[in-house]
């Protein structure tokens, strides 16, 4: 558990320094912009309690809000997307798992884990544009900027996931 | 009671969940309006830190672009100060010749100027800011002119110990007080959200003859800015038939995906202008 603790934080630190450092400045044709921080978040534990996911979540939101000058847009975007995973993954969950599992490409098959951290993501993005676009009130760019972002992040969770696919093969 | 109780036990992931949405809200909304809170933003001093520590890494690579860009504004400057010590001569000679019963006396406009390093940038957004790192400990404040040697950047929107936060004129919050060059009406440039290269102005009297190519600069009313620091060209304009103002599309003259080196400027008449337009408000 503590190791556990070590762990994520070690990983936390790594990926909020990434995210700001590198991924908030890069924005694809000048709409998609990639958040990969969301990653840990999916690939939390599937029994790690709601209060905690919500405040891995807020936390996370909330460095990248301050390094991106943006308060509270990524923080309600994040804590949004935590409190939602618990239904999603439910939908995903087979017979076949073990009790508590990470959810990633191997136990869950391709296919689920893809719709899985593709309706996450797509919710946080939902959120994160709306709060951050809306007093422009146009809905089009609002509408390229989701979905575009959307299949950014996705890129870099098959990427991930790959890695890792083929590390647990050999 | 009991089973109240049990039932708040039981979802009190549901307060927890409404408690830091809340938080995000008010983080949020607070943002525009308050603006001593530079805790969460870029300025705080580990974001700062981490920001500078980064941006002195990067700053080596595009060294030989920005010196020859000093160079160039240095030349400037002695131009300038060449053709004003000229005007200068030419004024005493005019003086004497008049000897006039007064002496002149030196504008009370004291603008006193300071160099900045910009350590944090973006330009994606609708509401973008520039982080700079110089703050209150080098007499940085509040409201204060930014710009660079190809013209205005924008104002310091909130300034900690070590960093300032930037309003560049790429926010639609930002608005600048500016006046088309060789012309006394003032108008006020504002930008739209998408284009980083250009901004609006609609508020030009309709009495004025402006064209294409007509230079735009600061008014120097609002005190922020001395008057006359270049903003950007009229590249189109349109007249209007039904308000009295026409408005006009200007091209900006900095590439503000570029800035690195930056001048800001502050006044010691300011407070007083505040104060002084700020009673009358009062009175009203």
């Amino acid at each position: 558990m503590t190791s556990n603790t070590f762990k994520n934080i070690r990983n936390f630190i790594m990926l909020a320094l990434a995210q700001v450092l590198v991924f908030s400045q890069i924005h694809l044709f000048g709409y998609a912009t990639a958040y990969i921080y969301l990653i840990f978040l999916i690939k939390l534990p599937r029994h790690t309690s709601i209060n905690s996911m919500l405040l891995w979540g807020f936390t996370f939101g909330i460095v990248v809000d301050i390094f991106g000058n943006t308060p509270g847009i990524n923080a309600a975007a994040a804590t949004a997307m935590c409190f939602a995973r618990k239904p999603i993954l439910a939908m995903f969950t087979h017979k076949g798992l073990p009790d508590d599992f990470i959810p990633n490409a191997n136990n869950l098959k391709w296919g689920s884990y893809l719709i899985y951290s593709g309706l996450c993501i797509l919710i946080f993005y939902c959120i994160l544009f709306i709060l951050e676009l809306f007093t422009v009130g146009n809905i089009i760019p609002l509408l390229i900027c989701i979905g575009s972002s959307t299949l950014f992040t996705m890129l870099f969770v098959i990427v991930t996931e790959g890695f890792s696919h083929n590390k647990a093969k050999a | 009671m009991q089973s109240i109780l049990n039932f708040l036990v039981k979802h009190n992931h549901w307060f927890l969940f409404i408690i830091l949405e809340g938080i995000s809200f008010v983080l949020l909304f607070s943002f525009n309006s308050y603006h001593g809170a530079t805790m969460f933003t870029s300025a705080n001093s580990v974001a700062g830190n981490i920001y500078s520590f980064v941006s002195d890494i990067g700053g080596y690579f595009n060294l030989k672009d920005e010196n020859e860009a000093l160079l160039e504004h240095n030349r400037e400057l002695i131009c300038q100060a060449n053709a004003m010590r000229e005007e200068l001569r030419q004024y005493k000679d005019s003086a004497l010749l008049a000897n006039s019963s007064y002496t002149m006396q030196p504008s009370k406009e004291g603008f006193y100027f300071n160099t900045a390093k910009v350590i944090n940038n973006s330009i994606n957004r609708v509401n973008n800011f520039v982080t700079i790192n110089k703050g209150k400990n080098d007499n940085i404040g509040q409201d204060m002119g930014v710009f660079n040697e190809k013209g205005v950047i924008g104002t310091v929107y909130q300034a900690s110990d070590n960093f300032a936060l930037v309003m560049p004129l790429l926010n639609s919050k930002m608005q600048l007080s500016c006046r088309i060059k060789d012309d006394n009406n003032f108008c006020s440039l504002k930008w739209n959200g998408d284009d980083i290269l250009h901004a609006y102005i609609d508020d030009l009297p309709r009495h004025g003859e402006f064209k294409k190519g007509d230079v735009v600069v600061t008014s120097g009313f609002s005190s922020t800015f001395p008057t006359g620091i270049p903003v950007g060209e009229i590249v189109e304009f349109t007249e209007s038939s039904t308000s009295n103002f026409n408005s006009a599309k200007v091209r900006l003259f900095v590439d503000f995906s570029t800035i690195d080196n930056v001048f800001v400027v502050g006044n010691d008449g300011k407070e007083e202008q505040k104060a002084l337009e700020e009673s009358i408000t009062e009175e009203q």
